[in-house]
Parts: C-alpha cells; structure tokens; sequence
C-alpha cells in the first residue's frame, strides 16, 4: 500500500552513482529482487501489476554505491498502458549503467521478447531467469550457458525470494553487454527504419529501437519527440510510417512483434528441454481451478470472505481490540497517564488536551493504537495472504460479468480490492486500466463506496455485534450504490471501455517472511502516517469543543444529523474528523455505540454514511493528483450530499418498515 | 453449392495442370484481379489498372474484354461488368483462400506462387470445400478479405470445419493458432506482447464466468469476444 518507496525517490538520484534497472514482464519478481538489493522494501505480491512506479534505492554492490530502479512490469517496450509507459520512459531518460532483464524461467518466450527489444536497443544488459525452482519443478530446463552464448550477454539463474544465485548476479552486473542477437524484419520495414533512423537525435537507446517504436505507432512516445525534435521532423516520421502501414492490412505493431515472437521460439526452441516431472503442486494446480469454477468458485468466494470476516472482524476487532481498549488502555495506560499528567501538570487546560475527552492520549493514542491498529494488523495479515495466493486475479475471472454493467471489467477488481487496503494507494494503481474512463470510474468508486481497511476492521467490529442481517443491509447497500453509480456514470462519462486480458498468475502458498515484512511495513507505514492525522484531528476537536464550535457545528448539522440521518448529534464529530480520515470518524462511532448511545438502525445508518462519505484527505489529494483537480473536486461534490441521501433514505424505510437488526 | 455453371471462359480448366491453360485467358483473370483489388483500396482509374499490370499487351487485353463485354471502359472511369464482376469475385476468393490453405495449413514458404496457380484451376465445388476446411475464413493472411461464397453463408456447425474460432472449442481442449482477425490493431498487439499470435499452441480451460486460455506456463483470462476472433485448429 503506502510502502512504495518512491515518494522520496528523487532524493536518491544522484548521477554519479552507479545506476541498475531492473526490467522485466509483470510479476517475474523485480520488486522482490530489488528489495534483495536494497535492502529496502517494496510492495511484493503476486498478481501482475503490484509495482504501478518506479521506485529508487540504493546500494553498495560489488564495493560500487548504486543507484537500483524498480519498474513496473512490461509484457512489451512499445506501452499500451500508463505502468508501462512509466518503465519504457526510464529506458529513455536514464542512462543506466546496467539494465537487468528479470525474466520467468518457466515463462521465458515472453521474456525474450523483450530480451530482443532490449538487445534493439543497444543497452547493456544482463538476463536474470528468475523462478528457476517453479521452472524446474514443471519439468523446465533452460542451457544457461548456450543461451548466453546465443545473446551474448550474461545469463544467471536466481531464486529471489530465497536468495538463491544473488551471488552470481551481483558478478555478472559487473560484466553487462549489448546483445548481439538482432531481429531481421521484411525489406520494405528495414527500408523504412533506415529511412527514419537518420532524423532521431542522439538518444540513451538506439536510432533502430527509437524507429521500430514509431513504426509499432507508439503515440505515448510523442511528448519525447516533441521535446526532442522539429515538427516538421515528426511530421515526416508519421508520413514514413504511414506509407509503410498501407502496404499492410494487419497494423504494423503486430508485425513487428509477431516477428520478434518468432525469433523467441527460434531462440527457445535450441535452449529448451522438457522434462517428465513431479508436475509441482497439484493442489494449488486444483484449488486454482476451482477458484474460478463457475459453480464450486462462488463457495470459495464465500469461504474466503467468511475467513476474512472471522479473522479480522472477530478475532482482530473482537478479540485483540477488547485486549487493548478495555484492557491495556482502559485498565492500565489511560488511568496512568491521568495520574502522571495531573501529578506533572498542574494547568486544567494541558490536563484536558492530554487527558480529557478530546484528550490526545485518551483519545488520539486510544483510538488509533487501541482500536484501529489490529484491526488493520489482523486485516494486513489476511491481506497479504490473499495476494500472495494469487487469489485476487481469479477474483477478477469471477466478477468481469457483473463489472462490465459498470462499463469496466474484471481487471478493475484489482484495483478496487486494493482499495480495501487503502483507497489512496489503490487510486494510484488504477494506472493498470486500460482507458481513461476506467480509471475515472475506478476512481469514483473507490472514493464512494469502498471502504479502506482500517475503516472496514472499525465496521466490522461494529457490525460484528448486530445480526446478519444488519450487515446484509449494510452491504447490499454498498454493492447497490457501487452497481447503481457506476452504471449510470459508465453512460455519462464518455470514452470505450477496454477488453478484458488478464494474466493470471499460479497459486503459490504464500511466504511466511514474506507476509511478515509486508505486514511489518504497512503496520510502519500506519503508525506513521494515520496516527499524526489522528493527533491532528483529536487536537482539532479539542480547539473546537473548547471555543465552543463543536457545539456549533452539532447545532448546524443536527438538522441533517439527528432529523434527516436519525442520529445522535454527537455522530457530527465522527463525520468532522472523517473528513480527516474515515477510519477515524469510524471509531469515532465505535466509541459512540460503546457507551450504548446508538441503536442497531443507527448504527447500520451511520456507518453507511461513513462510508460513502468523502474520501479522506489523502486519498483526495492522490485524486487530484492522478485526475485532476477539477475531477476531484467534481467527485467529492456528488459523493457528499449522495452519502447523507443515502443514509436519510435508509433510516427511512428500516424506520417505516421497523426492521428489527 | 449453387455455383454449378463455370464462367465460358475458364471452362474446361478443372482438373487440368496449370500448363494446359491458355495464357491469354490467365492474363484476362490477372487484369479483373487487379481490377478487384485496386477498387478495394479505391484507387480504380483505367490508367492505374494499366499501371499495375505487369503483363505485355495489356491495354489489347483490356480492349478485348471490354469488348466481349465483362467491363466498361469510358475516359478514366473503368468498372466491372455483372459477368465481370462474378468472374474477379471468384478469382479473388480463390486466390485468397488458397493463400490461406498454403499459408497457414502447409506452412509453405512460397504461398504466394502456389496460390497464383490454383487461382486458375479450382472448381467451384473444391473451392467451397476448401473454404469449408479453413472454417470460413474472413480474411487472407495479408489481411485482405476474402469475398465469401455460398458455403460461407450455409456455414457454422453443419460441416466440422478443421479451423474453427477458439470459442468453440470444448473446455480441456488443446489447438493451435491458425489466425486471428481482431477487431482492432490495439487487441492484437496486447495479445501478441502475451504470445498470442499464429503458431501457438492454446488450451481453453473454461468458458464461464469468464474465458480462461492457456498458452505454455501463461494463463490469460479474456472476454468471449476476444476468443471469437482467434480461429484454431485442433492438434
């Protein structure tokens, strides 16, 4: 989620350092050897698509500092989607030192794809076959030494996540070469590379590579041209390409790459051996086909959703928040820090910002360490055990009917699952979509109607203590506003949906360290971005309650809050600090329903409202960021009266029909 | 198989090896081809048809066909007569679908060659029956289409065509890739760059909820649309 190390990347780009580029095709397993390198975490998962920026580390390799790049995975170097852009754009500006090519061992005719456009253009480089145990465990074996001669370059095997071959790496980056291993395409696409190849500037790769690039008609490479050379150039160089693509019936893109597939399986067919073998494991073989069964998958769904609900909601919100809020913090912590403060701190102002009812101990510290940290620890977990598995791919197989009413398909499931996790970090990751649109879409819907995941562990704990079917109705509202809005905004947003192409990667048990560390790094990442917004908001109470606004704000809101929404007029705080994070406005109604001030109906109102209300303030400037100013500021102006309507119509008909939860 | 009348022209020629053919006749059918193919890129003039001729005595050619009345030739406008018409169609569906069998089934590298001589020599029922084989197919390997004959229209599961789109294909099922006529340029470079492309070998696993295909250790899930367009052969 938030652990991509990239926001503090550009620090790190020092241009004397040694620089490496990992490259590769998605989930091939960059991300896990750029943290072999490093030493720094980043997100590692497995579902194509996890690394969506590059990210920057360095390290001392070989006795050299080093500058080491992670990028996001291509399937090819001409991009299709904004992810892939991001990594072909590096190749362009960064001169790298070396470029590792980190390839599939079992996958490798995708990986020499690239491999052959990497030789094209003239960057020196080296080819890791990583996941050499999978291969071999298929009955997959790859002649190193003869498909190192074939390239000319270095070839290693490597085993990432088990530190196998990193030896061997780390002394073949020393020797990276250009390949000599070039594609011959027909005489009329020759003729045209040479005819444009004369007009390219000095550039970090090849004039051919740059060629076959316009040629492929790659539009994401026009802002490099317009920033490198004349119109009437470019203009030229479209003419050439033109002219050559009406020779042809099938787009030249295709023709390029279906050469260079070709040259693929030449390359493979003389390195490649099969065989007969223990097949790997069969469970994870069979358990990935019935995930995605139509009849036995929708039991799985519900099994793992159960799973999930039993260990976050039950366990994490039941069990350890009960251990920690009434126990450490209840019991111990805050009847101390009372004591301590007004032994230390004879002023009743400080006494009350500390330890009073907007206190920043009894009430920041409580909320967000009592409360909200495990729950998202037990929902981390979980999470990270879901996309390791390699499970949420095949959720997509699963739902691509239903999203295509929402004008997007099962690719958007990423997203959108992710946005569980954190909406603010799964808003950056709609950059695997496709199309515009989409992204727009995906967008919306997270900010309205996924909750993140340190507000759904609040809700679930919540909700836990209700019947079912307050939690039915609590989320069959949710899916009826996600289906309703996305249909409808699929209509009014313009633009094409995209097909629905998704790979999807095997099920693998998931690494025990792996989970660890990746829990490890978001619990970090919580503590230090969620608790300081925490402590911001409880002061922010304090100030207002002091001066006497809160009570203002309440007596503003209680029109909407207790007539229209049916709620106590405290719930207005908890909507006052949502604004800063939900997750907080959600324990805020936690706290509320403890002290036995909200009924079941009010309960399952106020957390519709939660969450559908606004995103919270980091997810609306990732909004801003990733669409626009004007697009956020647009979404948050529908989702705003949208949620309270919502919520008004809810109380209305479980009031009228009084439905007993 | 309605198509019982052979043209005047080329009667006889079943059968026969391509030598036995009258040259002058094998021009005429080079002359409407051209005449065919310039008028699908819409650059049909009289000059043009001349321009792309290769062959000698072109223009006397044309005169003659013009004069027994299978085109009509008036300034720079030139267009095909109804006889004119019915013969280029079906010279052009030929050649196309024989550059089809050789190209993808035979995997020959001279298909071009080869599918310039049968253009001349296959009867209306082996043509249909060869169309039959390849399952119908809409284009020719260089992406042209391939004008459809009356099979097409009888088509889709009477006769067990050898080439068939991988939506039909059985779950389990294993075929190569013969073709694939996407939709759009986009599609099939996002599939290529997934090692879709003619030659692989795919496995369909399941249709419902959603496709799900095979090609070596990848495993690609895609829309039904998509699968319509890829056009196998069972191995």
């Amino acid at each position: 989620m938030h652990d991509h190390g990239s926001s503090d990347g550009e620090r790190h780009r020092d241009s004397n350092l040694n620089k490496v580029i990992l490259i590769g095709n998605p989930n091939v397993g960059k991300s896990a050897l750029f943290g072999l390198l490093t030493g720094k975490y980043v997100t590692v998962s497995n579902y194509p698509g996890t690394t969506v920026e590059v990210t920057y580390g360095n390290a001392v390799l070989n006795k050299v500092r080093t500058t080491v790049i992670d990028t996001p995975g291509v399937n090819s170097l001409v991009p299709m989607s904004e992810d892939e852009k991001v990594t072909r754009d590096i190749l362009l500006t960064d001169r790298a030192d070396v470029v590792v090519q980190v390839a599939d061992t079992k996958n490798l005719r995708r990986g020499l794809v690239i491999t052959l456009q990497l030789s094209e253009m003239g960057v020196p480089f080296i080819l890791d076959l990583n996941m050499d145990d999978e291969a071999k465990s298929r009955g997959i074996l790859i002649d190193q030494e003869r498909l190192s001669r074939l390239l000319g370059i270095e070839v290693v095997k490597t085993v990432a996540i088990r530190r196998s071959g990193i030896d061997k790496l780390l002394k073949s980056i020393q020797q990276p070469r250009q390949s000599s291993i070039e594609v011959r395409y027909d005489d009329a696409i020759e003729g045209a590379i040479r005819d444009i190849s004369s007009l390219f500037p000095e550039a970090n790769i090849s004039r051919r590579a740059l060629a076959l690039m316009i040629l492929a008609g790659d539009e994401s490479l026009k802002g490099w041209l317009h920033a490198n050379m004349q119109d009437h150039v470019i203009a030229d160089l479209e003419n050439i390409r033109q002219t050559l693509q009406s020779k042809y019936n099938n787009s030249l893109g295709y023709l390029i790459n279906q050469r260079r597939m070709k040259k693929a399986d030449e390359i493979l067919a003389q390195v490649l051996s099969l065989h007969e073998s223990g097949k790997g494991s069969t469970i994870a073989f069979y358990l990935g086909k019935w995930s995605m069964h139509p009849v036995y998958g929708l039991p799985i769904l519900l099994v793992v959703l159960y799973v999930v609900y039993q260990f976050v909601g039950v366990l994490g919100a039941g069990t350890a928040v009960n251990f920690l809020e009434k126990g450490v913090f209840g019991e111990y912590l805050n009847p101390w820090a009372i004591k301590i403060v007004h032994f230390l701190l004879p002023v009743p102002f400080l006494q009350e910002m500390l330890v009073g009812d907007y206190g920043l101990i009894t009430m920041a510290l409580t909320y967000s360490i009592a409360i909200v940290l495990p729950i998202v620890g037990f929902f981390f977990i979980a999470f990270s055990l879901l996309e390791d598995s390699g499970y949420l791919p095949r959720l997509a197989v699963m739902v691509n009917q239903v999203f295509k009413i929402m004008g997007l398909n099962g690719k958007a499931v990423l997203p959108m699952i992710l946005g569980l996790g954190c909406d603010t970090m799964a808003t950056l990751t709609t950059r695997i979509l496709e199309t515009k649109k989409e992204r727009i879409l995906v967008t919306l819907l997270l900010a309205l109607a996924v909750p993140c995941s340190a507000q759904l562990g609040v809700i679930l704990g919540l909700i836990a203590g209700l019947s079912g079917l307050a939690t039915v109705i609590w989320l069959g509202t949710l899916l009826a506003v996600m289906l309703l809005v996305g249909f409808l905004a699929a209509k009014i947003i313009p633009g094409q949906p995209s097909d629905f192409v998704l790979e999807l990667p095997p099920l693998r048990v998931p690494q025990l360290t792996n989970i660890l560390v990746k829990t490890v790094a978001r619990v970090q990442w919580y503590l230090k971005e969620a608790v300081p917004l925490f402590i911001l908001g409880t002061f922010i109470l304090f100030i207002s309650h002091k001066v006497g606004a809160l009570a203002y704000i309440q007596k503003m809101t209680d029109p909407i809050v207790v007539n229209f929404l049916g709620l106590p007029s405290r719930a207005a705080e908890a909507f006052v600090i949502g604004f800063l994070r939900r997750d907080y406005g959600a324990a805020g109604l936690f706290m509320l329903a403890k002290e036995g001030l909200l009924d079941p109906i009010q309960i399952v109102v106020s957390l519709t409202v939660m969450t559908l209300f606004v995103p919270c303030i980091a997810n609306f400037f990732m909004m801003a960021k990733e669409r626009g100013m004007k697009t956020a500021l647009y979404m948050v102006a529908f989702i705003f009266p949208f949620a309270f309507g919502v919520g008004g119509a809810m109380n209305w008909i479980l009031r009228t029909m009084k439905v007993a939860l | 198989m309605s198509e019982h009348k052979r043209l005047d022209a080329v009667e006889g020629k079943a059968g026969h090896p391509a030598l036995c053919v009258l040259p002058e006749i094998e021009k005429e059918d080079e002359l409407l081809e051209i005449m065919w193919t310039l008028r699908e890129e819409g650059t049909l003039t009289h000059d043009q048809v001349l321009q792309s001729c290769s062959m000698e005595g072109c223009e006397a050619i044309l005169k003659d066909l013009s004069k027994s009345g299978w085109l009509h030739v008036k300034g720079q406008a030139i267009e095909l007569l109804p006889k004119g018409e019915k013969r280029a169609r079906e010279l052009v569906r030929r050649h196309r679908l024989s550059l089809r069998l050789f190209y993808d089934l035979f995997a020959l590298d001279g298909a071009e060659a080869e599918a310039c001589k049968f253009e001349h020599i296959l009867s209306p029922e082996v043509t249909d029956s060869v169309c039959t084989l390849l399952g119908h197919p809409p284009n020719s390997p260089d992406g042209k289409p391939i004008p459809r004959g009356d099979c097409c229209a009888m088509f889709r599961q009477e006769m067990k065509p050898l080439v068939a789109p991988l939506a039909d294909l059985m779950p389990g099922e294993q075929a190569k890739i013969v073709f694939i006529t996407p939709g759009s340029h986009s599609r099939l470079d996002r599939l290529s760059a997934m090692g879709v492309v003619p030659g692989s070998i795919v496995k369909l696993h399941q249709k419902r909820p959603s496709y799900v295909i095979q090609l070596g250790e990848t495993t690609i899930a895609v829309d039904k649309d998509i699968t319509k367009e890829i056009f196998v052969k069972k191995v």
